[in-house]
């Protein structure tokens, strides 16, 4: 009995092992940021990398730019990560929004470098002074956790329009004419989606 | 401060995509500064984002850079390399070049604010306690911002931090705060017709 209590503990012991092994190699986007803040970590960046860049490029395609294009701006985004690294904060954001402003500033200053635009400048200005007042430290994570959660409950055609006017920049009267459907039912859709987003959202303010 | 007037949620969302004329974006940026509400609406937007970056079928690329050899993950070179904003001026401002404060009437000035490659005029105005602005009418965008005092029309009345978004259907005469005056931060697209004394002297100094 008391030999079989003690198998059994080892088996326990075997497994939650294993689990803290299979957990431990589970993608990690925060610990991977902070190995390269913390000692400029190459094989963490080659694992983000692989797993974001493919990401930003997918989503520029959607919105319209070249593969080419879209390849450039995704290697400056996460070339991006590796510089900024020391400056990811995890109570802030989620890695994945993190990134996703990244890649909107390496886009902005590709696509108007030659107006010498310093929009993304302005964009830094405002995510660098972004008040950290003590019931916000934890809401960051947290909320980005409910957005992509709430993000699953939308119908299709929200989720279409969602995307259009939050990734694309488009106008209402623009997501109307890209998807040849009435201005008002852009307008619905966003209402219904952006009250389905804030529902999940109501007590994290 | 008590924000009242924000900006929509259309017009948050395509500055959180960076689809903004920059023109437009900078006196967007001014507000966000100012109304926390308006900043914790851009993080959600901007992790409407985040979440569709997460779901997105990945596309392969085709070469993963090397990081330089030397490059070190450092905070240093980040910094903002603009200069230091001044006292009351917005710092979504730091990067762009201003002009002189120029009187263009009676207790009333405009400073341009050079915005390369932007579609939009940008332009800091301040005037004095009771002014009546002239009356104007739009056939594009009149965003405003206001950074200190307040204004009156139609709309109804904007103090510090509000933003004012005004387009074509806009027809409207503002008058300034009788006893604080207005400074405010102003981007406009497409013709503005202004009418009045003051619309005639100020219409070529803002290239209308």
């Amino acid at each position: 009995m008391a030999v079989a209590s003690a198998f059994a503990v080892e088996d326990m012991r075997n497994r939650s092992a294993a689990q803290g092994k299979q957990l431990f190699a589970l993608f990690d986007p925060n610990a991977l940021i902070a190995a390269i803040a913390r000692s400029g970590d190459r094989d963490a960046f080659d694992q983000l990398f692989d797993y974001f860049a493919p990401r930003v490029k997918a989503l520029l395609m959607r919105g319209g730019a070249s593969a080419e294009l879209a390849e450039e701006i995704a290697q400056e985004t996460l070339l991006s990560v590796w510089r900024k690294a020391v400056m990811f904060d995890p109570a802030k954001a989620s890695a994945s929004t993190w990134i996703a402003t990244i890649a909107r500033n390496r886009r902005i200053d590709i696509a108007r470098r030659e107006t010498r635009s310093r929009l993304s400048q302005v964009y830094e200005i405002l995510d660098e002074e972004a008040p950290q007042q003590p019931d916000e430290a934890i809401a960051g994570a947290e909320r980005d956790a409910r957005v992509r959660a709430a993000m699953t409950g939308l119908s299709a055609d929200q989720y279409r329009v969602v995307q259009l006017a939050f990734v694309e920049g488009f106008t209402h009267q623009d997501v109307a004419k890209h998807l040849a459907i009435p201005l008002g039912t852009v307008k619905s859709r966003l209402r219904l989606a952006l009250s389905h987003l804030r529902g999940k959202l109501e007590d994290l303010r | 401060m008590s924000v009242v007037h924000r900006a929509s949620d259309e017009t948050l969302a395509a500055f959180a995509a960076g689809g903004l004329d920059e023109g437009l974006a900078v006196v967007v940026a001014a507000h966000i500064e100012l109304d926390r509400e308006s900043r914790r609406r851009l993080q959600e937007f901007q992790a409407i984002q985040g979440a569709f970056l997460d779901s997105i079928e990945p596309v392969a690329m085709t070469r993963r850079p090397q990081v330089p050899a030397e490059q070190r993950p450092l905070a240093d070179n980040l910094l903002v390399t603009s200069r230091p904003a001044e006292s009351g001026m917005p710092d979504a401002l730091r990067p762009y070049t201003l002009g002189p404060w120029r009187r263009i009437g009676l207790r009333i000035a405009m400073r341009r604010v050079e915005v390369p490659g932007a579609e939009a005029r940008v332009f800091m105005l301040r005037a004095g306690p009771g002014i009546a602005l002239p009356p104007h009418k739009h056939t594009g965008f009149e965003w405003t911002t206001i950074l200190a005092g307040a204004y009156e029309h139609q709309y109804g009345r904007y103090a510090a931090g509000d933003f004012d978004e005004a387009d074509a259907e806009h027809d409207h005469t503002p008058s300034v705060d009788p006893v604080e005056g207005c400074t405010c931060l102003v981007a406009m697209t497409g013709k503005v017709l202004l009418q009045g004394w003051l619309g005639r002297v100020l219409q070529p100094l803002v290239r209308f």
